[in-house]
């Protein structure tokens, strides 16, 4: 059984170390510049929230990944490093709880931080813009924010899933050289490989109208499935008739990554041992 | 003579061919302080950390408190807390995670460390460090508390003072079990004396009968004695070292 109260404490510090660590906010501030900026760059563009997110959707899947390990690659590792998990196991915590509350209190802010900075982005590119879009001629639901809307709470959920991973990888490393390639590492799959080996499976012929499926197994394609399929292609007149993703899939899978991470840095943080 | 809170029966552990624990058996009683000793690499921390619940035995049977709450309180050897936190929010924290109400700020004064509560931990020397590590072993009140060498690197008058707030911690009722290498200061404070040495408790009394025992003037003596030849197999101590006269 889960105990909310624990669950919490343990979050409520997390919170607290992500809000007192100025590299972490130098790291969120740039973050959000990096962010904003992009959204300042299409303030007025005709294309609207549409163009807006396509612009941003490449940056998002690349930043996000490297966002998560910042926030949290130390979390594990630094608590049994400094010989805090020791103390903490005496205090009947649970392996679930104590990873929960630091999944919590470290993907909390961070899916805070990331609506927050997208919605800015997204205020900042529509101002100057004309009181109709134009846009490109190929809205048939208008450029709503809903739209961007959608994107920018898939985004939440995308950090949600890579704060997830990042937390596995500190909870498996035993050093802090281990955490910090395991970190590393679970940026450059999430943001990478994972592509790179659908890409791989599409040129050996074999994969045909599977694909929108394969997509949704891997964080970053799950992601971009679901913001194609959910936040742009309902605004686009002219259906391009090719499925980017399987939205269920790309949803089930993004779920399923989170949980599986979690369940994993809850293993392995420590051996259970009988009382 | 009041029933043990901690036991090992027929205890052993080993990592790979290393043997720490074999066949060994103890029993320690609430409201004493008790001081592990042993040569470096006997596997002090290792009994310790079994002791406390934080590994397994191989084979045997570990007996702890069957309270409710906290049981055992440990605190590692040089601990760190998260920097950033000042010592009350340290013990906040800690107190948040145990069922009953936690006074911090008389937690703290009870390890002499009430004039600096709000101190951030990053800023603490080292003794300050260990002492907040106290003050946290007493939140929930669990009947046995596990010290690994808490005066270690510390001056002497820090460390006596870490011996004194352990050894009323046991006054108070609890088990204190500690390790340490301050044999002179397990002579003074410590009401009973185990020494570790190739996988069995082969010393166990007070600081006193075993120096009586063994007919010797100090502690030390009776530990160099005890542990002449176990597991120094690759350490001469009588090499002469750099800067010896002739």
């Amino acid at each position: 059984m889960i105990r909310p109260r624990l669950v919490a404490a343990v979050a409520g510090r997390e919170v607290r170390t992500l809000l007192r660590n100025r590299a972490l906010l130098a790291v969120a501030a740039a973050f959000a510049a990096v962010v904003i900026g992009l959204g300042g760059a299409s303030m007025g563009s005709p294309g609207g929230y549409v163009s807006l997110t396509y612009d941003l959707l490449l940056p998002v899947e690349l930043l996000v990944p490297v966002l998560a390990f910042a926030i949290a690659f130390q979390s594990i590792r630094g608590d049994d490093e400094r010989g805090t998990l020791s103390i903490l196991r005496t205090y009947s915590v649970s392996r679930l709880e104590y990873v929960l509350g630091v999944f919590v209190g470290r993907a909390l802010p961070a899916f805070v931080l990331v609506v927050a900075v997208l919605g800015a982005a997204g205020v900042v590119a529509g101002l100057g813009a004309p009181a109709t879009s134009s846009f490109l001629a190929t809205h048939s639901a208008g450029d709503t924010p809903l739209i961007y809307g959608r994107f920018v709470l898939f985004a939440g959920w995308y950090v949600l899933a890579t704060v997830a991973f990042v937390l596995a990888a500190s909870a498996l490393a035993r050093t802090d050289r281990e955490a910090l390639a395991a970190g590393v590492g679970v940026v450059v799959i999430v943001a990478f490989v994972a592509d790179l080996a659908l890409v791989a499976l599409l040129t050996t012929g074999f994969v045909g109208d599977l694909i929108g499926v394969l997509v949704g197994l891997a964080p970053a394609s799950a992601f971009r499935g679901l913001v194609l399929e959910l936040a742009i292609r309902p605004a686009i007149a002219a259906d391009p008739g090719v499925a980017t993703g399987h939205p269920l899939v790309s949803a089930l899978g993004l779920a399923g990554w989170t949980v599986a991470a979690l369940a994993t840095a809850a293993v392995a943080v420590w051996r259970p041992v009988e009382r | 003579m009041s029933e043990p809170v901690l036991e090992f029966a027929d205890a052993s552990f080993a990592f790979g061919d290393v043997t720490i624990l074999d066949d060994a058996s103890v029993a320690l009683e609430d409201g004493t302080f008790v001081a592990l000793v042993g040569p470096n690499g006997s596997g002090k921390t290792t009994a310790l950390e079994l002791f406390a619940g934080l590994r397994s035995l191989d084979t045997g049977t570990v007996t702890r408190p069957a309270t409710t709450g906290r049981t055992v309180a440990y605190l590692p050897q040089s601990p760190r807390f998260r920097p950033g936190f000042t010592v009350r929010e340290v013990v906040a924290f800690y107190g948040s995670l145990v069922e009953t109400e936690v006074d911090a700020d008389a937690i703290l004064s009870r390890v002499g460390l009430g004039g600096a509560t709000d101190r951030r931990v990053d800023e603490l020397s080292g003794g300050m460090t260990r002492l907040l590590g106290l003050a946290q072993a007493l939140i929930g009140d669990p009947p046995v508390v596990v010290l690994d060498e808490p005066t270690s690197g510390l001056d002497p008058d820090i460390a006596d003072h870490i011996f004194e707030a352990a050894a009323s911690m046991a006054a108070d009722g609890r088990l204190v079990l500690t390790t340490s290498h301050d044999l002179e200061a397990v002579s003074r404070y410590a009401d009973r004396v185990l020494l570790i040495a190739n996988g069995e408790f082969v010393l166990d009394g007070s600081p006193a009968a075993l120096v009586e025992q063994a007919g010797a003037e100090r502690l030390r003596d009776v530990f160099s004695a005890t542990v002449a030849g176990s597991g120094r197999d690759a350490v001469d101590i009588d090499a002469r070292t750099e800067g010896d006269s002739a």
